[in-house]
């Protein structure tokens, strides 16, 4: 398919338009000098991902990622910035590291591995399109993943349990 | 209806995990230990459906013998489950029983600490079982969370919060390569369990993106077996995280991902040997040679025993080094070598682990030159030492030769292959490498004089806490009479054949 083809198409120019939405606040959640500002952005980018999981009719994931992501995590995040009291403002020599040039060869080289096979292994699959209702990943959870649903449970309440004994200030430190 | 029998170790856990909570919202303090206490029959009680299962055909009224799969094959209990299981709740008790003195002397929370250990053996017991991506993710994550948090109790010690967070970061990264395998392969095969991957695996061996998942799936276990070069959190997390923490990550969290390696590696990809197989041969000869080496030269003897379990990581792949060349039967030996292998390292680390907590706290010190004539004040443990250590060397007739043996046996059966002679020269060597090390704590407790500063009065009053005790010698007895009597164990490791009957 030609990219004038491909164009025309309007799901197609709806991804296009999240797909450089999400592109370009990774790209600042990176860079900014801005701890606040960074976390923000990856609002932005998760919530990127959010849609194209809808447009993928995977309504469950593009709501926990909405709820659970964006909801809980980046919002816990800035707590932790404001509770700790860390560098809100402009803060440019904690956030570098002089091993940036590494980090980014790694990254880049990664990315072009992982992106070179998943595209030579999905190029022309057609995505079936049918919507998974809620309901339906419901009765699965419950049925046949319920070790594993009743796992996790567990490892939350271990990592709760764990959490306030390491996190709490006792009274002989 | 729901196989109620099947499930009943994990039914059971689970219940004591809340009891453990409730008894130390309950107990007075300095009655703490009693959580532990808790925690310790429920494990014990645990291991009960196991026996009964395991011995089925023989009771009245079970009728449901042989293979049970649950949930469309996710879930499975074969005799393969049942053994690691066994082993599991085992080494669950007997970190128990080394905790127990130990926190206690040092007020650290206690209930907590018992809760997380029993809520990281539940995480492997479920793995044992685990015959799907996502069962197997889960119970990885359930054995490793709460494995970072005990890495760093020692809270106002600097070297135990570095444990901790060394431990968690490796411990993110390698489940973030590992899940991202797992998408790739669930993408190219459309399928989770492992049945269903080993099916659809033929048609998309040779896509590149197949064999990136495999690899992804592989580096991610191996972060939790601590092969080289994914090593090198093991020894700083050992060293500072307390010791009884050690030696329960050392057996309990390394034969957790060993066993999601073997179950993912043969189950699921036993049609692609040849992609995962050179990997495994190269993971395990550097991890031997590497492990072995770095040990030599270290002085902190739980630094030591964190390479040597490196090394030893190294010697349990080396069975199935060679799995693109084993036909099914083949396959089988290695996995009884293997399991074998595991069955014997469980005991003689755990012991391992104990006697240098003993003579830790007899000595006062954790570095080698501090323990010379160790033997002269306080002979038990210094027997105990010489005991785990020349069993770890692999020297008859104490348990670890024989673990020794059947991985020689299970990687030279192909006979004639270079490669298998070659993986076997480079064992032989870091066999004797190892032997080195071991023997240089038993020469310095028996032989070296003992330091001026040595504590000798303090160390004759203070006697051993009763749990430490009874933890070494069950070990010792195990260690001792399985060197003898070989087929104690290796009953075991036969039993875990079952593996290779599917589903």
């Amino acid at each position: 398919m030609s990219f004038g083809d491909w164009i025309t198409e309007a799901q197609n120019i709806v991804f296009l338009v999240f797909a450089i939405a999400m592109l370009f606040a990774s790209v600042v959640v990176v860079t900014s000098r801005n701890v606040v500002h960074a976390a923000l952005m990856l609002v932005v980018a998760l919530g990127g991902s959010a849609a194209l999981f809808l447009m993928l009719g995977a309504e469950f994931v593009a709501w926990v990622v909405v709820l659970v992501y964006i909801g809980a995590v980046v919002v816990l995040f800035l707590f932790g910035i404001m509770i700790t009291r860390a560098p809100t403002g402009r803060d440019t020599a904690r956030l570098d590291h002089e091993r940036r040039w590494p980090a980014l060869l790694i990254a880049v080289a990664t990315f072009a591995t992982i992106a070179t096979t998943t595209t030579l292994a999905f190029e022309d699959t057609e995505v079936a399109g049918e919507v998974v209702r809620t309901a339906q990943i419901g009765d699965l959870l419950f049925n046949r993943f319920v070790i594993p649903f009743e796992a996790v449970s567990f490892v939350l309440l271990a990592a709760l349990i764990g959490g306030i004994v390491l996190a709490r200030k006792d009274a002989d430190e | 209806m729901f196989d109620y029998h099947a499930i009943a170790p994990e039914l059971i856990i689970g219940v004591t995990l809340l009891l453990v909570i409730g008894v130390d919202l309950l107990a007075p303090p300095g009655r703490k230990y009693l959580a532990g206490v808790v925690g310790l029959v429920g494990l014990v009680a645990a291991a009960f459906p196991l026996l009964t299962m395991a011995a089925c055909s023989d009771l009245a009224g079970c009728t449901d013998t042989g293979v049970r799969a649950m949930f469309d094959g996710s879930y499975v209990v074969d005799d393969f489950a049942l053994v690691l299981k066994g082993l599991f709740l085992l080494t669950g008790v007997i970190s128990l029983l080394l905790s127990v003195g130990y926190i206690e002397k040092d007020r650290y929370y206690e209930g907590e600490f018992y809760f997380l250990l029993v809520a990281s053996v539940a995480g492997a017991v479920i793995m044992a079982s685990a015959r799907d991506l996502i069962t197997l993710f889960i119970g990885l994550e359930l054995v490793s969370g709460p494995a970072f948090l005990l890495a760093g109790w020692r809270k106002g010690d600097v070297r135990s919060n570095e444990a901790a967070l060394k431990f968690f970061l490796m411990g993110v990264l390698s489940a973030a390569i590992l899940l991202f395998g797992m998408s790739l392969v669930y993408g190219l095969t459309g399928e989770i369990t492992f049945s269903g991957i080993r099916a659809g695996s033929a048609v998309v061996a040779d896509e590149p993106a197949f064999i990136l998942g495999v690899v992804f799936i592989l580096v991610g276990f191996a972060f939790k077996i601590s092969a080289v070069p994914f090593h090198f959190w093991a020894p700083d997390t050992y060293q500072g995280a307390p010791t009884p923490v050690a030696a329960y990550l050392s057996v309990g969290s390394k034969v957790a991902g060993f066993v999601g390696l073997i179950s993912i590696s043969y189950l699921a990809f036993g049609g692609v040997a040849e992609i995962w197989g050179p990997i495994l041969w190269l993971l395990a000869a550097v991890t031997m040679t590497l492990g072995n080496l770095v040990a030599l030269k270290q002085t902190n003897v739980i630094r030591m025993l964190g390479y040597s379990s490196v090394a030893h990581a190294g010697f349990v792949l080396v069975p199935f080094a060679m799995a693109a060349t084993f036909d099914s039967a083949g396959m089988e030996e290695a996995i009884f070598a293997s399991i074998t292998y595991l069955l014997i390292y469980a005991f003689m680390n755990l012991g391992a682990f104990g006697a240098v907590m003993a003579a830790v706290s007899k000595s006062g010190s954790g570095e080698l030159p501090d323990w010379g004539g160790l033997g002269r004040y306080a002979p038990g443990v210094a027997g105990f030492l010489g005991l785990f250590f020349f069993s770890l060397a692999g020297i008859p007739p104490l348990a670890g030769w024989f673990a020794k043996f059947v991985m020689f046996k299970a990687v030279l059966q192909a006979s004639g292959s270079v490669w298998g002679v070659t993986l076997a020269v480079i064992a032989a060597v870091n066999a004797v490498i190892a032997l080195f090390y071991y023997a240089r704590v038993v020469k310095t407790v028996f032989m070296d004089d003992v330091p001026e500063t040595a504590p000798v009065d303090e160390a004759a009053r203070t006697p051993l806490s009763p749990s430490l005790a009874l933890a070494l010698g069950l070990t010792a007895f195990m260690v001792v009479v399985t060197g003898f009597f070989p087929q104690l164990l290796a009953f075991f490791g036969d039993a875990a054949r079952a593996l290779t009957l599917g589903p």
